[in-house]
């Protein structure tokens, strides 16, 4: 936290005057009207270092995402230095999905752009020869949706009945049947939720008996240097690249303050194990020093008692 | 109360329990088990591999994608036969006690013997297999694990023929145990003999040359002791003050 208070001034002072009397987001300001102070009576929730009521945080995580929709994976490629690429080929890689046999029915949760969907698309199809697999992409947002829409069509799957598309908010999956998923998938998606407990859950309910919950997401660098460096490119640079090259800082302010407030291995495993996941060996798989890991959790068949 | 009791009748307060065995639970939870479980009989033909998860995850009612359990994929199949072979040992009741009262109870030194035989041909179902799972064992993620494995079975075997050293011995069985272990079970995987009758004989070789190792390190000591003590004497004898 040392450093942050450090560079706490540094980053206040480079921030666009309009901004400045509250570190709030440029499409929170369309709701700066309404008042962002929580009273007393309803639950809260984080959004970056900021405390939020929970009805707000959903509309201004959505804020954040429509503005970045466009330029995700360029900012991305940006921000890891490439290096998400090589964790997303990994986190497929691991997973192992599809099998001859048996297709899978797979559900990519905050997959909006579909860099997850289809490396597990293909993976199916080229490594474990199971071309009936299907996959539906889900998000809360339209517009980051859209975007994987657009990027399907330079895919083999483009309007294919191996993958469709759904509006869904992961805490409430209503038009999916509960039992009917092998494999749920959520990357660098469930730090934005704002009850993750309750996606767990819902996760859960969805998931066939032995079906996989698999998530890779931001999480604590073990090293205490490390750390240190990594917190300074983080809260230093990463911001600054979102001005340059997205042309939005508030958006990659929140981004890294919400990676900082997400729960680390052993507390995410721990919620994992609650909402009634086994989870296999330690639980999560660490990458880069913990900047990211893999957590996973097996649903168990209910035995008769 | 119960146990509280006995451990204060008992002198020497034990770790192991008799009455209450550690479940190989401690090791795997309750999804691994039940697939481990119902893959072992599919050992055999598909050896230690993938396959044989997948084929053990459906027969136990699981998914495909269950197979996500086993983050170190087929070699968990081999700690899972190593832990399950090594508790085994414990039920191995004809040679750790013998019921009937004519029979003479066997020695430490052949209930050692006589258990290790009786692990190898826990391998004997497997062994055309077992060479690819020793390839396993031996990749460098792997080795802790299986290095941990075997001193624990000689722990196990020394423990179960009642072996009670608490001198500098405890090491050097277990380390000679395993070594034999190892060895013999290596030979096991080439041998083609009727009922393993080689890998029998090497076995008793190895033992026989672990003991005359002990009795030379023993008269080497006896040696070593007798003439220190004659330098000694044959100095005092000098009228020198020791």
């Amino acid at each position: 936290m040392a450093t942050r208070s450090v560079l706490r001034p540094l980053l206040r002072s480079r921030q666009l005057p309009s901004f400045s009397a509250q570190r709030s987001l440029s499409t929170s300001l369309r709701r700066a009207d309404s008042p962002s102070q929580p009273s007393n009576h309803e639950r809260t929730t984080h959004f970056g270092f900021e405390t939020v009521p929970e009805a707000e945080k959903e509309a201004r995580v959505a804020g954040v995402f429509s503005n970045v929709a466009a330029s995700y994976d360029t900012m991305n490629d940006f921000m890891s230095l490439g290096i998400h690429r090589l964790w997303k080929d990994h986190f497929v890689r691991s997973i192992n999905p599809g099998s001859p046999n048996q297709a899978w029915k797979m559900l990519d949760i905050a997959g909006g752009t579909g860099d997850i969907a289809f490396r597990l698309l293909d993976h199916a199809t080229n490594i474990n020869s199971s071309p009936a697999s299907t996959i539906t992409i889900s998000d809360i947002n339209p517009a980051m949706l859209a975007e994987g829409k657009k990027r399907s069509l330079e895919t083999a799957y483009a309007n294919s009945p191996r993958l469709d598309f759904l509006v869904a908010n992961a805490e409430n999956l209503h038009t999916i049947p509960s039992n009917s998923i092998d494999l749920y998938t959520v990357a660098f998606g469930i730090r934005n939720f704002t009850d993750k407990d309750k996606a767990l859950r819902e996760a859960y309910r969805v998931l066939k008996p032995g079906g996989v919950f698999a998530c890779l997401e931001f999480s604590g660098v073990t090293n205490p240097i490390l750390d240190a460096v990594y917190k300074q490119w983080s809260f230093g640079a990463i911001p600054m690249i979102g001005q340059l090259v997205a042309g939005d800082r508030a958006s990659y302010q929140y981004l890294v303050e919400s990676i900082e407030k997400f729960p680390k291995q052993e507390e995410f495993k721990n919620m994992i194990q609650n909402a009634g996941f086994v989870v296999p060996g330690k639980g999560w798989e660490d990458l880069t020093f913990g900047i990211a890991a893999i957590h996973k959790g097996i649903k168990p068949i209910e035995t008769k008692a | 109360m119960q146990p509280l009791r006995r451990r204060l009748i008992s002198s020497s307060r034990l770790y192991h329990s008799y009455d209450h065995p550690a479940p190989p639970a401690a090791t795997f939870n309750q999804v691994e088990t039940a697939i481990l479980d119902a893959s072992l009989p599919h050992i055999p033909t598909y050896g230690f591999t993938q396959t044989t998860l997948l084929r053990g995850a459906r027969d136990a009612g699981y998914l495909d994608a269950s197979t996500n359990i086993f983050p170190r994929g087929p070699f968990t199949l081999i700690h899972y036969h190593l832990v399950i072979q090594r508790l085994s040992l414990a039920k191995q009741s004809h040679i750790l006690q013998r019921s009937n009262s004519n029979e003479q109870p066997l020695s430490i030194a052949s209930k050692v013997k006589a258990l290790t035989w009786a692990r190898l041909m826990g391998n004997k179902d497997i062994v055309h297999r077992w060479q690819e799972a020793l390839a396993l064992m031996a990749q460098p993620t792997n080795v802790t694990t299986s290095v941990v494995e075997l001193s624990s079975l000689a722990d196990e075997i020394w423990f179960l023929s009642g072996d009670t050293s608490v001198d500098s011995s405890w090491y050097t069985k277990r380390a000679s145990l395993s070594t034999i272990y190892a060895s013999t079970e290596v030979f096991m995987t080439t041998d083609k003999s009727h009922g393993f009758e080689e890998t029998r004989n090497f076995m008793d070789r190895r033992f026989s040359d672990a003991q005359n190792l002990g009795v030379a390190l023993g008269s080497l000591n006896q040696w070593v002791g007798f003439t220190a003590h004659a330098g000694l004497n044959i100095l005092r004898s000098k009228g020198i003050r020791l």
